[in-house]
């Protein structure tokens, strides 16, 4: 190192090269830094987790991914040659990147769930859609079985597993209702396989991943900051969509003297706090509209099932006042799920074609 | 039959006669599994009789529904009505479970067969195929540009590749459910969507068949791999999922998704609304379609390396036959996430393809070995090389669509051939490919052949590989269309040149033994030769000529044509320039002492010590030669 220092000085021309690249290793590191900045300050009470918020960290990821792609082709001579450790580092965070790739495909199965849920949302609204009809027993009674439906979907995997022994033992379900209690466990609808686990594969994004040294030349830091920022914006999904095994154990820390280490941290702690609510202590997952949903549809069930007949207009009109709170975040789902997930397969894609690029110079 | 309203009974919603309401009621009530232990135990749908009255019963109540018959009625009428629903689902929820069992092997397998004829052939000779090419294709691995896999696998070319034929009315549709079942269905359906609970109907209809379709899936031997899973096995495994996945896969989307699709529109062909049958069938098909697909996505970006371009070319070409398919089945606008996902990973497997002839031309350049093959006879590398290309040339459909660009050639390397396509510019990309990849075979060759300490031996190595080339390309029609008489004339040249190298290289000292200047005294003509030379002479011939055939007949030319051709081109100089020595000096000697010491060998023997070389004999097997004539 101290060999092609030297050699820098003596050759003018490298001289500005090297310039050029630490200015762009230090751009880098701004950019991420200010995109993070951002996205804490608009974390705040129902922005953060939400399926706009979660968007907008992906966006952020898109543009790091972009930089860093630029980086790594810029500094692919470098690269090329197969014992350099600059190859090591970039094949490292290549081999990484695939157990994103099978994150994003494992959350694209928790989307589906959560329109399963959305599906069911809406039969509890077309029931209690008092414009059409006034709502009456039956319709009532329509919107409960939904409610519970919806209630068992919503259920954390493993409380569904325990559930569903412990219906199994009582022989058939009470209500006489044939339905199979498997068609609501979530794991038959995994695209992945039964040994498949979100927390595990956090785990080994994150194995080994060493600090390095402030000053430490190449492409180390700039790695090091990619590859943390895949590891947070993963984690954050596992966190948010419903998933085989998650988890949000794995251990995740950012020294301070990296300059976006302390809004990464920050919307770290954030989300552990959230995870650590009492409400959402057991959801399975962590997104804000499912933990609406969750309680819109509580409150609901509770609702319909404090009503005796014939409805008081008290009750009638707390009954539309929750149906419009549903319908707000049925909508918010409606709208918001479809964009969502193409914007998870699009950062699938970005990783991909990252990849694929490098691996041709890395041979 | 459907049951159909009485004509008795009038349709005018005002005149309701009350006791119709009643019945109809009574009815319903009686099948409320909430409240009687009887309605849970039997099933409406079991019995035909019972079937009439109830959805009889149901149309009745509807029709109150829909004509405001007052407070009181209503109340009650969509009371029962949303009874009747929960009960509909509940016996729509049991006629499918009942009849959804995974379609069951032999069916599928009858129509697979049809699909599975072209690739029977493709497929044994893969199973036969045989271990000599495991020494030529670690050579390539060696240069570090294969998979990361541990295990050191045999690299199986396949020897033959069946043809696919380009069909695209292959959708078999099959029953999935008894016609009366669907029949059924579609009854039941009709209700639950004219009195709104089309949702429902929906929901109990996906979730029933997307487990049957799991169930086929499973069936198939389509497995939940995840990108890490297939990245982590080794090639071989991999080849024989792929080789399952295309037989699958075709399965799939031309009889599992279309009976799907037909079914759906089966059961709700009668519903008033549009496109239900289209949510149901993405309900039941689009999770399982996305798993199906996902593992052609994984191998389309796992990592590159030579070995795989031909199961990846087959993947593609699976996938190519199997889009119009595609597009038919999926035709629907929520479906367009599917086919998009076809289409890239279409694109993805055609750029593998292209990256893995990059990478394979940059290991055969950069091919490192330099330990020289014993006897100068054909390197691994050529043979696997050469076999790689001729396969490469009966993927010529596939890949003259795929290979767009010539191939380049990194600038700043100068340890590469130089390239000069300008006789060539009415040679398509790929053919340009192949004649660069012989051109840099050749120069890595040239390479290898210096680490030969004997000159005459580097040339012999040259000369069979150089050879070896030229046949593989006249045994193969296409590789030889693709690379034209022009470079074939050229390396043909390439080895007679090597082979005239050679000779001269191995022989000049030789042949100078029995050369005339130097053994005249001088300036008599007659008598005047002096005897000392001329005996150094004849014992310099013996022992050079025992050494070259010591030495040569361990070396080794594989090609018996040109083998004979070789010898026969030695004897030509060699012979009549030894039989003429003799005529002129032998007098000399054998007026001398021992003149068996420095005549040591005849003409006619000196011709059948020839015969021994480039035999690839060792030492022993000389010997042993030597003492049986």
């Amino acid at each position: 190192m101290l060999l092609s220092f030297r050699r820098d000085q003596v050759d003018s021309n490298a001289a500005s090269h090297n310039n050029n690249m630490e200015a762009e290793l230090d751009s880098f590191q701004r950019q991420v830094a200010e995109k993070f900045t951002d996205l804490n300050a608009s974390s705040s009470g129902d922005d953060l987790l939400s399926l706009e918020w979660i968007g907008k960290l992906l966006d952020s990821f898109l543009c790091c991914q972009e930089e860093f792609r630029a980086i790594v082709f810029n500094h692919r001579s470098q690269i090329s040659a197969s014992s350099s450790p600059t190859n090591r580092l970039v094949s490292d965070y290549f081999e990484r990147s695939i157990k994103a790739l099978d994150v994003c495909n494992a959350i694209r199965d928790g989307v589906e769930q959560i329109r399963q849920w959305q599906k069911l949302s809406d039969i509890v609204i077309s029931a209690l859609d008092s414009r059409r009809a006034n709502v009456g027993e039956g319709q009532l009674r329509r919107a409960k079985k939904a409610l519970v439906d919806l209630a068992i979907g919503m259920l954390d995997e493993k409380d569904s597993t325990r559930l569903a022994h412990r219906n199994r033992s009582f022989g058939r379900a009470k209500d006489g209702h044939n339905r199979s209690m498997g068609q609501h466990l979530r794991s038959l609808s995994w695209s992945v396989s039964r040994s498949w686990s979100a927390s595990k594969q956090l785990q080994a994004l994150a194995s080994n991943l060493t600090t390095p040294r402030q000053n430490d030349v190449g492409l180390a830091v700039p790695v090091y900051t990619m590859t943390s920022v895949l590891l947070f914006v993963m984690w954050v999904l596992v966190a948010a969509i419903p998933c085989q095994d998650r988890g949000l154990q794995v251990s995740f820390f950012v020294p301070r003297q990296f300059r976006w280490a302390a809004p990464v941290m920050s919307l770290h702690d954030k989300i552990v706090e959230e995870s650590k609510r009492r409400d959402r202590k057991n959801c399975c997952g962590l997104l804000k509209e499912i933990g609406r949903i969750e309680k819109s549809s509580r409150v609901m069930n509770e609702l319909i099932d404090s009503i005796h007949f014939p409805m008081s207009e008290e009750k009638e009109s707390e009954v539309k006042q929750r149906v419009e709170e549903l319908v707000e975040v049925h909508e918010a789902l409606k709208n918001g799920l479809d964009p969502f997930e193409r914007k998870v397969r699009e950062v699938f894609h970005r990783i991909v074609r990252s990849r694929t690029e490098s691996l041709d110079s890395l041979c | 039959m459907e049951p159909q309203e009485q004509n008795s009974r009038s349709s005018d919603g005002d005149d309701c006669s009350v006791s119709g309401f009643d019945s109809a009621e009574k009815v319903i009530m009686k099948w409320d599994a909430t409240a009687s232990e009887e309605a849970r135990e039997k099933m409406i749908f079991t019995d035909p009789q019972e079937v009439k009255l109830y959805l009889h019963a149901v149309d009745e109540i509807q029709r109150y529904v829909s004509s405001s018959p007052g407070e009181e009625l209503e109340s009650r009428a969509s009371s029962a009505i949303q009874i009747a629903m929960a009960r509909l689902e509940d016996e729509f929820r049991n006629i499918l479970v009942s009849h959804s069992s995974p379609i069951n092997s032999d069916s599928l397998m009858s129509c697979s067969s049809h699909v599975e004829v072209e690739e029977d052939n493709n497929n044994n000779n893969e199973e036969e195929d045989n271990n000599n090419q495991e020494e030529e294709t670690d050579l390539l691995k060696r240069t570090g540009s294969s998979s990361s896999s541990s295990s050191a696998t045999t690299v199986r070319l396949p020897t033959g590749r069946g043809s696919y034929s380009r069909s695209t009315s292959s959708i078999r549709e099959i029953e999935l459910i008894p016609i009366d079942a669907v029949v059924y269905l579609s009854w039941i359906a009709r209700r639950m969507v004219s009195a709104g609970y089309l949702r429902e109907c929906i929901q109990v209809y996906g979730s029933v068949r997307k487990s049957a379709v799991d169930s086929s899936f499973r069936r198939l031997g389509i497995e939940k791999l995840s990108i890490g899973d297939v990245q982590r096995l080794n090639w071989e495994a991999l080849e024989q999922k792929i080789r399952r996945w295309i037989r699958a896969a075709k399965v799939c989307v031309r009889v599992v998704f279309a009976s799907e699709k037909l079914l759906c529109e089966h059961v709700f062909e009668s519903v008033g609304a549009v496109n239900i049958h289209e949510a149901c069938f993405m309900e039941t098909v689009k999770g399982p379609a996305i798993q199906l697909f996902n593992f052609a996505e994984a191998i389309s970006i796992s990592r590159r390396s030579p070995e795989k371009l031909f199961k990846i070319l087959d993947l593609h070409d699976a996938l190519i036959e199997l889009l119009p398919d595609i597009e038919s089945v999926f035709d629907l606008k929520s479906s367009d996430s599917i086919r998009v996902q076809a289409a890239e990973i279409l694109s993805r497997l055609a750029e593998a393809a292209r990256g893995i002839l990059s990478e394979f031309e940059n290991a055969v350049l950069r091919e490192p070995s330099r330990v020289p093959v014993p006897g100068g006879t054909i390197h691994p590398l050529t043979r696997y090389v050469m076999n790689y290309i001729s396969l490469i040339s009966e993927y010529r459909p596939t890949l003259v669509d795929l290979i767009m660009s010539k191939p380049s050639r990194n600038a700043t390397d100068t340890n590469a051939p130089e390239m000069d396509f300008s006789e060539v510019e009415n040679k398509g990309p790929l053919a340009l490919h192949l004649i660069w990849i012989i051109l840099i075979l050749q120069f890595n060759l040239e390479g290898k052949s210096k680490y030969y300490r004997d000159a005459a031996l580097s040339h012999l190595f040259v000369m069979n590989n150089v050879h070896y080339i030229v046949q593989k390309i006249k045994g193969s029609t296409e590789l030889r269309e693709m690379i034209g008489d022009l470079y074939l004339r050229k390396l043909t040249g390439k080895f007679r040149q090597a082979a005239t190298y050679y000779q001269r290289a191995a022989w000049v000292k030789v042949l100078y033994c029995l050369r005339d200047e130097g053994l005249r005294t001088k300036g008599s003509f007659a008598s005047g030769v002096s005897r000392s030379a001329l005996r150094e002479r004849f014992k310099s011939f013996n022992a050079l000529f025992e050494e070259v055939h010591r030495v040569q007949s361990q070396w080794l030319v594989p090609d018996s044509q040109l083998r004979e051709e070789l010898k026969i081109s030695i004897l030509e100089k060699l012979s009549p320039a030894y039989r003429s020595f003799l005529g002129r000096f032998r007098s000399h000697i054998e007026s001398g002492k021992h003149p068996e010491n420095y005549i040591k060998i005849t003409v006619e023997e000196l011709e059948t010590e020839v015969l021994d070389l480039f035999e690839g004999l060792t030492a022993t097997q000389q010997h042993q030669r030597r003492r049986s004539e």
